[in-house]
């Protein structure tokens, strides 16, 4: 067992129920966990670029929901998000870079590349149908490249995997993988008014109407 | 083209060349795949001697997908989808070129409003690429808000290319026979206000970095490169004409309607990274220009000609033409059997070439400086790799 478990029975032992205790602990750490995800930026291809909109500029931004800090060295990162396609000669350099992250690590495979080779699936002779052929992945985020909006609901469905998920009796445990495409007859609008929502509980976000703020430049994507 | 490898095996592993008698024993230091600065899974080895760079090798084909090889395997509009995926940051480019040979061989017509709408966006794209790499640049260079501004102002474009095209990054958009929709009710007003907000964003560019004592500072004298190795590299595009080549393709063999419209060619002297930064900067404003002109005066006609479902056939023989996107000539090299798809297609890229031009540049400077040189290019890898 870890370090937590190791050192807290000493204050738990003398606590009759100590076993509600632990479960509080156990999801003390998981909801820590699912909202200090530091990603590793990996990036092969196109959704790097989106990865790049979802993370690091403004009008997405990715701090909102507690994954700011995107790392370069796997050493520092515990969220690999395969930006991308993964061919043979990079598939050994993937796998490398999984056994540097340490433990507990997580794995998004984004845009259909990652996730079954996509728009190479079909007559490509050096690409890999798939990064979960390499190592193993949490959350499927499907498109070709996923807006911005799709990668954050990929997010968000790690994040409750994370707090749903081990627990430090027993750790290593994970729920499957999980595909995280947007429900049947989901908009964009429903998406952007759920991380409102989300935002919202949180009394130190003040939130601006975006519609309202930018009018002219907000894309109306009901009139599709 | 072919590349000598045992040359660079010998590049890598062969014996020092120094002959400064402070100079000490070389070493190698890898850079990427995994590199934050090398712009995706780029791999460079460098021969090193204390800090001073020795010399540079690439090491190519981390994110070979072998899109030239599938392009034989579809009919000609499914190879349009797959170049998308080359230079991203430049889709709409891509996806002309490709149209262009297959236009050009099978002497299929285009009106003026296709051409129109291929012009226009293609140079709302240049100008959203360049916001991504100043973005980027300012990033590499150490500091953060340039990458806040940049993608900002790119994600406006974004919205526009959203209501028309109905993608964000991978466009294919421009298909042989005229462009897949016609523009949105609203792209007319949408570029205007754009163009107002951003021609009051660019002086703000100018006073964040390029008026930056410490950006000049940084960015003058280094990486180097002459106009003779910058023609004999093979470079083009803002690399080139920094170094003082007036090459631009819009100009010399025009195409679309780059004829009609005036604009100049940002050119350099020294070739050194402040050069490559500055002209990148004009052509901002040199887009600007060009879609201030057309958006007005976009005419009337069809924007597909041929039948959605109709087979596009080449007449036989070898094909070739070449275009200007924002990181250089893009050439695509069709040979045609006669058949629905491309007997051998081939696609002569401007990273590939440019990116040689890093072992020129950094030859002899410091490994401090590397980084800037690299992100002065501004190279996509999958579009070196294909």
């Amino acid at each position: 067992m870890g370090v937590i478990t190791d050192k807290l029975p000493g204050v738990l032992e003398p606590v009759p129920g100590g076993q509600v205790l632990l479960t509080a602990v156990d999801q003390l750490i998981n909801w820590s966990r699912s909202n200090s995800l530091w990603p590793l930026t990996f990036g092969t291809s196109c959704c790097a670029i989106e990865m790049m909109m979802a993370t690091g500029a403004a009008r997405h931004d990715m701090a909102r929901f507690g994954a700011e800090v995107a790392r370069p060295s796997p050493r520092q990162a515990d969220l690999l998000v395969i930006a991308g396609t993964i061919v043979k000669r990079m598939a050994p350099r993937l796998r490398t870079l999984y056994e540097q992250m340490a433990e507990p690590r997580y794995v998004m495979a984004t845009g259909s590349c990652a996730i079954c080779g996509g728009p190479f699936m079909y007559d490509s002779y050096t690409t890999i149908r798939g990064a979960d052929e390499v190592i193993p992945v949490d959350v499927y985020v499907p498109g070709c490249p996923p807006r911005p909006e799709a990668f954050f609901y990929g997010l968000l469905t790690l994040q409750k995997m994370i707090r749903e998920g081990e627990s430090i009796r027993h750790p290593g445990e994970r729920r499957r993988p999980v595909l995280a495409a947007l429900p049947e007859g989901m908009t964009l609008d429903d998406i952007r008014k759920e991380m409102q929502d989300l935002l919202s509980h949180d009394a130190n976000v003040k939130m601006v109407d975006e519609l309202a703020e930018g009018a002219h430049f907000s894309a109306e994507l009901k009139d599709f | 083209m072919s590349v000598n490898v045992s040359t660079l095996q010998a590049r890598i592993s062969g014996e020092s060349t120094a002959s400064s008698p402070l100079s000490t024993e070389e070493y190698f230091v890898n850079m990427g795949p995994q590199h934050p600065s090398t712009h995706g899974v780029l791999r460079l080895v460098l021969r090193l001697d204390g800090e001073t760079v020795r010399d540079v090798v690439p090491v190519l084909g981390y994110i070979h997908r072998g899109i030239e090889k599938m392009g034989e395997h579809g009919n000609y509009r499914q190879f349009v989808h797959l170049v998308d995926r080359m230079d991203y940051l430049a889709a709409l480019s891509n996806n002309w070129a490709v149209t262009m040979v297959v236009e050009k061989a099978a002497k299929m017509e285009t009106t003026d409003r296709i051409q129109a709408i291929r012009t226009l966006v293609c140079e709302l794209q240049r100008i959203q690429s360049h916001q991504l790499w100043w973005g980027v640049f300012g990033m590499d260079l150490g500091g953060f808000t340039p990458f806040f501004y940049g993608l900002r102002d790119r994600e406006q474009l974004c919205d526009i290319f959203e209501k028309t095209i109905g993608a964000r990054l991978t466009m294919n958009y421009i298909q042989p026979g005229g462009v897949m929709y016609d523009i949105h009710p609203d792209f007319v007003k949408d570029v205007k206000t754009f163009l107002a907000y951003f021609k009051s964003k660019l002086p703000e560019y100018d006073t964040l970095m390029s008026e930056n004592v410490i950006i000049q500072e940084r960015l003058r004298g280094i990486g180097k490169l002459s106009a003779e190795r910058a023609l004999a590299l093979g470079a083009t595009g803002p690399v080139l004409r920094a170094s003082g080549v007036a090459h631009d393709l819009r100009k010399s063999e025009p195409y679309g309607l780059y004829s009609q419209v005036d604009f100049d060619v940002p050119v350099g002297t020294t070739g050194d990274c402040w050069d490559r930064y500055w002209v990148r900067m004009e052509e901002m404003r040199q887009s600007i220009r060009i879609v201030e002109q057309l958006i007005d005066n976009i005419p009337e006609g069809k924007t597909f000609m041929v039948k959605p479902a109709a087979k596009i056939k080449v007449p036989a023989g070898v094909h070739y033409s070449h275009m200007e996107t924002p990181r250089g000539v893009l050439g695509v090299v069709l040979v045609s059997d006669g058949k629905e798809s491309p007997y051998r297609i081939h696609c002569r890229t401007p990273n590939f070439n440019n990116l040689w031009c890093i072992g020129e540049m950094a030859t002899g400077g410091r490994i401090g400086d590397l980084v800037a040189m690299l992100s002065s290019i501004d190279l996509v890898i999958p579009d070196i790799d294909r």
